[in-house]
This record gives C-alpha cells, sequence and structure tokens, in this order.
C-alpha cells in the first residue's frame, strides 16, 4: 500500500512538474478566452468613431422616427424577457442578438438630415456619394416616398456586409416604419405591443424530492460530461501510454516488477494519471470561473442577458463522480493497449475504441432520455463505459432510486479494478516472457495461464 | 539469513513458456555469505532462473526458498537485483530516481536520501546528484544502477552481467565494493558468461546449459574433480618422456611453452622425473588447472 503511494505521487509530481503541465494550465483559459469572446469582441469592434448616418427623407415625415429608432435602444426587446432565454425555447433571433451585442459592447451612430432643397434625388447621391467616399460619412439612407406602402429602403455605403451596421439599421427602419403606419391607421402602439406578447414555456421537474424548477440545461449538462470525459481522455490517455511504454523501453519495468506488483504498478499509473487530469481541470474551472463571474457582470452590466443554467448542487455532485468513475474507465482502455505494445507508434489507433464506445453512449443517451426508467435505461446505465453518460442523463429527466445510482457507481469502480487486473497481467506476462507487442488471441490465452 | 547457513534454494523448479521449456528441474543451493556465479551460454536459462528468484515469474512447478521461507512478494524487499539489461528513468534527476527506487523497496524517503548521498559519495557521483540520467555516461549510469540495487541493504543481491560496460579502474571499484558486501556476510549471484570474472570473484558456481543444471559446486571442487590434467613445460631437451604413450596424452605447443596433456593415470612427478632423466634444462614446469573457460567449452560443447 505505501508502495502504491510511493508510485501515485512520483507519477503526480513528476508530471506537476513537468513544461508541458505548466505550459497547457496555462494556455488552457487562454484558448478558451479566445474562443469565446475574442471573435465576438472583434466583430462589434468599432475602429474609430461612431458612424455617421445621413437620412434622405423623401416623404418628409419619417426623420423623426427613424432618428429615434436608431439612436434608441430597442423598446420591445427590453422589459419583456424576464424569463432567462433556454436551450428548449426557440432560438432568439440572431440579429436581434447581434445587435444586442453591439449595443452593449458600444456600439453607437451618429444621424444627420439630409434635405432636398430643391435639388433632384440623383444630385443629392451624387453629393452623398462624394462624401462616402472621402469617409466623411459612414453609411446614407434613402427613404422613398412610397416607404409605407412598398416597404422598401435604399442603403448606400463603402461597406455594405458589416453584419451589425445593416441588420441594426433595418431593424430601426423597420421599427420606424411599423410604427408610423400604425399611427396613420390610429391604432394605439402599446396596446398591439401588449397583445402581440409572446407566451414563456416553464418547464417544471416532477421528481421524487418534490417540484423542481428546471430549464432543460440538465440534459445539454450531461452532454457536457461526456464531452470533458472524452477530451479528458483524449489529453491524458496519451499519458498514461507514454508512462507504461517508457518503462518497457528504457527496461525499468523489470527493476520495478522485482519491487512491487505489476497491478500496484498500473493502479499507480491511472492514480497519478487521473489526479494530474482533476488538477488541471481544477486549474481551469478556477480561471473558466472567474473568466465566467468577470464576464458575466460584465455583459450585465451593460444590459445583457446572459442564460445560466439553474441545477441542483446534487447534480454537480454526481456530475463530478461520473466524470471521475468515466475517466478511470476509459483510462483503462489506454492501460490495456500500453501493457500490448513495445512502442507508442503501435499503439496509433487506439484512440479507435474510446472514441467508438464514447459516441455509443452519446447516441444511447436519446432513447434513455425519452424513456428514462425502462429496463433498457436501467441496464445501460448500470453498463461499463456507456454508465457515466447515461446514467447522468436518467439523474436528470427522472432521477432513479439512490441504489441504481450507487450500483451505477459501484459497477464502474469494480470494472476499472478488473481492467487494471487485466493490463497488469498482459504487462507482466507479455513483456517478460517475449518482449514482444501481443495479439489479441495472445492476450486471452495469457489471461487464463497464470 | 537463516539459521543452517542457505540464504536460497531452488527445488526441482520448472519454467515453460509454451512448448519451450526454459527452465527444466533446476536444483540448487545458495549458501549465505558466499559469491556463486550462475554461468551459462545466452539462451540457457539464466534469466528466467533469476527472475523466478526475485518473483517476477512465477515457477510453473518446483519450490523456492528464501531465507527459509517460501518465495512471496514480501521477500522482495530483501533483495537487491541489478538486471542485464539497465533501465533508469532519463529524464528523471539521479536523486530523485534513487530515491524512488529506495522507497519502492521500503525505505522511508529520508533514510533513502541519506543512503543514496552515502552511496553517490563512495562512488564518486556525488556532483551529478542532480542531474538528469541521459546526462550521464553509460559507465556513471552503471553505477547509478549499482546504487539503486544495493542501497536498501539486501540480505541477497542478484547481479546480471555487473561489470558490463566499465572501464578497469571502476570495474576495479566495483569488485572491491562487492568483496566489501560479502565481507558484511551479504549473499551474492553473480551472472555472466565472462568466465575469468566469475573465476576471479565465486566461490560456488552452478553451470547451466539449455535449461538443465550441468555442473554444481565450490569452484575449487569444481576444478579438481574436472581431470583434465595438464603440465605446461618449457624445457630444452628431453624430448623422448614427452613421446612415452603411458605418460602423455597429447602436447599442445604454445609459442615460448607447451602444454602436455598426461595420460591417464599417469603422475606429473614421474614426467618430471624422466624429463630431469633425459637431461633436460626445464626452465618451467607448472601443474595447470582447467581453467573455468575450458570447463565451460567442454561441458557446453558436450551438450552440442
Amino acid at each position: 500500500m505505501r508502495k502504491l503511494l510511493v508510485i501515485i505521487r512520483r507519477e503526480y509530481l513528476g508530471r506537476l512538474r513537468t513544461k508541458g503541465f505548466v505550459i497547457s494550465s496555462l494556455l488552457g483559459p487562454i484558448i478558451m478566452i479566445g474562443f469565446t469572446v475574442v471573435p465576438g469582441l472583434l466583430i462589434s469592434m468599432r475602429t474609430g468613431g461612431a458612424t455617421k448616418i445621413a437620412v434622405v427623407d423623401l416623404t418628409g415625415k419619417m426623420y423623426e422616427g427613424v432618428r429615434e429608432s436608431i439612436l434608441t435602444p430597442r423598446k420591445d426587446e427590453d422589459g419583456e424577457r424576464k424569463n432567462p432565454p433556454t436551450q428548449m425555447e426557440a432560438a432568439p433571433d440572431r440579429e436581434a442578438q447581434m445587435s444586442q451585442v453591439s449595443k452593449a459592447l458600444g456600439a453607437h451612430y451618429e444621424v444627420e438630415q439630409v434635405t432636398a432643397g430643391g435639388r433632384s434625388v440623383d444630385e443629392i447621391k451624387n453629393e452623398l456619394n462624394a462624401r462616402v467616399r472621402k469617409g466623411e460619412l459612414g453609411v446614407y439612407i434613402v427613404l422613398p416616398e412610397k416607404i409605407l406602402e412598398e416597404g422598401r429602403a435604399e442603403y448606400y455605403g463603402r461597406n455594405v456586409s458589416d453584419p451589425i451596421t445593416t441588420s441594426q439599421l433595418r431593424h430601426s427602419l423597420n421599427r420606424a416604419v411599423i410604427e408610423q403606419r400604425l399611427r396613420e391607421a390610429n391604432i394605439d402602439q402599446n396596446r398591439v405591443r401588449e397583445l402581440s406578447k409572446e407566451i414563456v414555456l416553464e418547464t417544471t421537474k416532477v421528481s421524487e424530492g418534490g417540484l423542481e424548477r428546471d430549464s432543460g440545461g440538465g440534459f445539454g449538462l450531461a452532454m457536457f460530461v461526456g464531452l470533458f470525459i472524452y477530451m479528458a481522455i483524449l489529453m491524458y490517455g496519451q499519458l498514461i501510454l507514454s508512462s507504461v511504454v517508457e518503462e518497457k523501453t528504457t527496461r525499468v519495468s523489470e527493476v520495478l516488477f522485482s519491487s512491487v506488483k505489476p497491478f500496484h504498478l498500473m493502479l499507480g499509473k491511472l492514480a497519478g494519471v487521473a489526479l494530474v487530469a482533476i488538477t488541471q481541470y481544477l486549474i481551469w474551472a478556477v480561471a473558466f470561473g472567474a473568466f465566467a463571474l468577470y464576464g458575466v457582470s460584465m455583459l450585465a452590466s451593460r444590459g445583457m442577458d446572459v442564460p445560466l443554467p439553474r441545477l441542483p448542487l446534487s447534480f454537480a455532485v454526481y456530475a463530478l463522480l461520473f466524470f471521475v468513475v468515466g475517466f478511470l474507465m476509459y483510462a483503462t482502455i489506454y492501460l490495456i493497449v500500453a501493457a500490448m505494445v513495445t512502442t507508442e507508434k503501435e499503439a496509433g489507433q487506439m484512440a479507435l475504441p474510446v472514441i467508438f464506445l464514447s459516441v455509443i453512449s452519446i447516441y444511447l443517451a436519446f432513447p434513455v432520455i425519452r424513456n428514462p426508467n425502462s429496463s433498457f435505461a436501467f441496464w445501460i446505465s448500470i453498463a461499463p463505459f456507456f454508465s457515466p453518460i447515461t446514467m447522468l442523463v436518467r439523474i436528470v429527466t427522472e432521477t432513479p432510486p439512490f441504489w441504481q445510482i450507487a450500483l451505477s457507481l459501484g459497477i464502474g469502480l469494480a470494472s476499472v479494478v478488473f481492467f487494471v487486473w487485466v493490463a497488469s497481467r498482459i504487462y507482466r506476462v507479455g513483456m517478460l516472457m517475449y518482449g514482444k507487442s501481443a495479439s489479441l488471441p495472445e492476450v486471452v490465452r495469457w489471461l487464463r495461464q497464470s | 539469513m537463516s539459521e543452517n547457513g542457505v540464504t536460497l534454494a531452488l527445488d526441482r523448479v520448472s519454467k515453460r513458456f509454451d512448448e519451450f521449456v526454459a527452465v527444466d528441474e533446476l536444483s540448487l543451493e545458495v549458501r549465505a555469505g558466499r559469491i556463486f556465479g550462475l554461468i551459462g551460454p545466452n539462451g540457457a536459462g539464466k534469466t528466467t532462473t533469476i527472475r523466478m528468484i526475485v518473483n517476477i515469474l512465477v515457477p510453473d512447478s518446483g519450490r523456492i526458498e528464501l531465507f527459509g521461507e517460501q518465495m512471496s512478494g514480501r521477500l522482495q524487499d530483501r533483495i537487491g537485483y541489478l538486471p542485464e539489461e539497465r533501465g533508469l528513468y532519463k529524464k528523471m534527476r539521479v536523486g530523485d530516481q534513487l530515491r524512488y527506487f529506495g522507497e519502492l523497496k521500503g525505505l522511508s524517503s529520508r533514510e533513502a536520501e541519506t543512503r543514496l548521498d552515502r552511496w553517490l559519495e563512495r562512488l564518486k557521483l556525488s556532483e551529478w546528484k542532480n542531474h538528469k540520467t541521459d546526462e550521464l555516461s553509460k559507465g556513471m549510469q552503471q553505477k547509478i544502477q549499482f546504487i539503486a540495487t544495493v542501497m536498501h541493504e539486501p540480505d541477497l543481491l542478484i547481479l546480471d552481467e555487473v561489470f558490463s560496460g566499465l572501464d578497469p579502474v571502476n570495474a576495479e571499484l566495483m569488485k572491491d565494493v562487492l568483496l566489501e558486501l560479502k565481507a558484511e556476510r551479504r549473499t551474492i549471484i553473480f551472472s555472466t558468461h565472462m568466465m575469468s570474472q566469475a573465476e576471479e570473484l565465486c566461490d560456488d558456481i552452478c553451470l547451466i546449459n539449455r535449461s538443465h543444471k550441468v555442473l554444481e559446486g565450490s569452484l575449487r571442487e569444481v576444478k579438481s574433480s574436472f581431470g583434465r590434467r595438464a603440465v605446461a613445460l618449457r624445457a630444452e631437451g628431453g624430448d623422448g618422456a614427452l613421446k612415452d604413450a603411458r605418460l602423455v596424452a597429447g602436447v599442445k605447443s604454445y609459442g615460448d611453452y607447451v602444454e602436455v596433456e598426461l595420460a591417464e593415470g599417469a603422475d606429473a612427478q614421474e614426467l618430471l622425473h624422466r624429463l630431469v632423466e633425459g637431461g633436460a634444462r626445464i626452465t618451467r614446469f607448472e601443474q595447470v588447472e582447467p581453467s573455468l573457460h575450458d570447463i565451460f567449452l567442454q561441458k557446453v560443447g558436450e551438450g552440442a
């Protein structure tokens, strides 16, 4: 037992001190921020000051409404979205989201009116085109006389592929035109808005513990855990592999086997690398948490709604437990393959069973979510390799009795121990006997003999 | 150390890999405080035998007793094993590496630290303690591996080709250390196919060939029982005596001397007497013991 701890400590501390670990710990959050924030920032970044917009109002009555509409935030968006949007709701209009982003991040406009003053439309356009070319003007809009009937306006600018400005202007014009139409038809706009308010579907989960509000984020999070297991395995499985193979190629294994049981050696490696993975994830979680808090509060202070899934604490605990068990389970595949090969190159195809099994468990989650208490769901949620994702899906949909969760975890851990035993067996017999890579039939034979 | 002076006893131990019999019904005894040479050609079954002794492999049949107990994982801590194929972590610092191996043999971290310092000092490697192993020369790595084998003060040391890769100075240093360990009544099993080394160091030997024991006993007994009696002779004249078939079985010329193989039942004194009678001027007359090398060649050759 003491020797097992010695092995775990070497695997753990040895890896923590490597440059690779330090770099990936630092790089992880940076990449995460890079992928989530930077694109948004770049798109909505306003290089230079406010965009100058000239409005050529040929109707003679629209300018004030349009100006107001461009300069003020959209009233119909604010105030009605009291409930945070969730995955279960229809995806919010992308353009609306985008204008929200740009508003939150400080996009702004200056509006000026261009009066005809006796000139023809073409003359005005020529003059404005010149100003756009000189950069004095960002955009100009022509509101034709029949805009209320035909619903068409013209947009001129140097850059017509900027999605934020065009979509925002389209929305603003749209609103101004609708308001004008309503006004001319003598209909009260506030009344219209009140009557066309959308409904919100509130989902509530009926579980043994009572009623819980569930926004549906639970299922997403179960998938998220699955994804995390998968990512962790792809990152750290390689570490397990190289750690075992290194001892084979350097021949340290023979010295080790004269001191410790192969089972302890393999278990120590698995536990050591798992601790490294957990440490790294914790570092990332703290970094991400800090970033999320900062980011959410920053966006919230600019008037943006940020949807946060609300989940019971018990689910977080289960998610953590199944993450750990799932990681260990999939990692044993690497352990077994590492025991079979003599060089890392030969292990090239080894990610295949890992990918295969994890993809299957994600597909299995769908029948489970529709029928979480069927016997199919029961068996699949205690089966090794499938249980981490499918049991989590059952927990968030219709939480099964506690004994089933405990059974699933128990079987998971037992299979980890079993596979470690298998790996240590293959390692010892295979390497010492032949010093070559093992084929599958050979492995089966070795497992049977002592 | 067990009471009857036997450190290790193998009783009809066999190990087969699929169809191949690596060790067949091998029995041997290793006595405490002696250096025991396990010799044999490549593929004879030496390494398999050693792996069974250190409990890496389990025999298919037969019994291994160490310190008077049935072999088990618990006894591993009292053995120090230096495998023929050396193994060190390349990227680990020398000090960390030795501490790790020491701890795996049951030493506390602090105890391992003091002992490895002492040994590094002894083998003149102290300045390398914080270097990574792959920065060291082959010979230095060899000595590091040796420290890993002995630092937990095992009662039984198993050294497979301990001198390979060492320059003469270091080989001498290592020999001194081995003799010191022997003086501390530690038992050493010494496996090699370099017969001159075995001859120099071993008290007892066991020769195995093709998974069988061919020869066993103290070096002295083995040599004297090995009845190839010869005389190294440098003389002028007296050729008549050498032609007497009752005395001489054969003569081999080695430059400035000849090796005379005595005939069955002949006495060396008789030959000397006859030579002197024949008027030979003798500058060298020496009874030659068979070297381990010769014994090895003859025994292994017989089997072939």
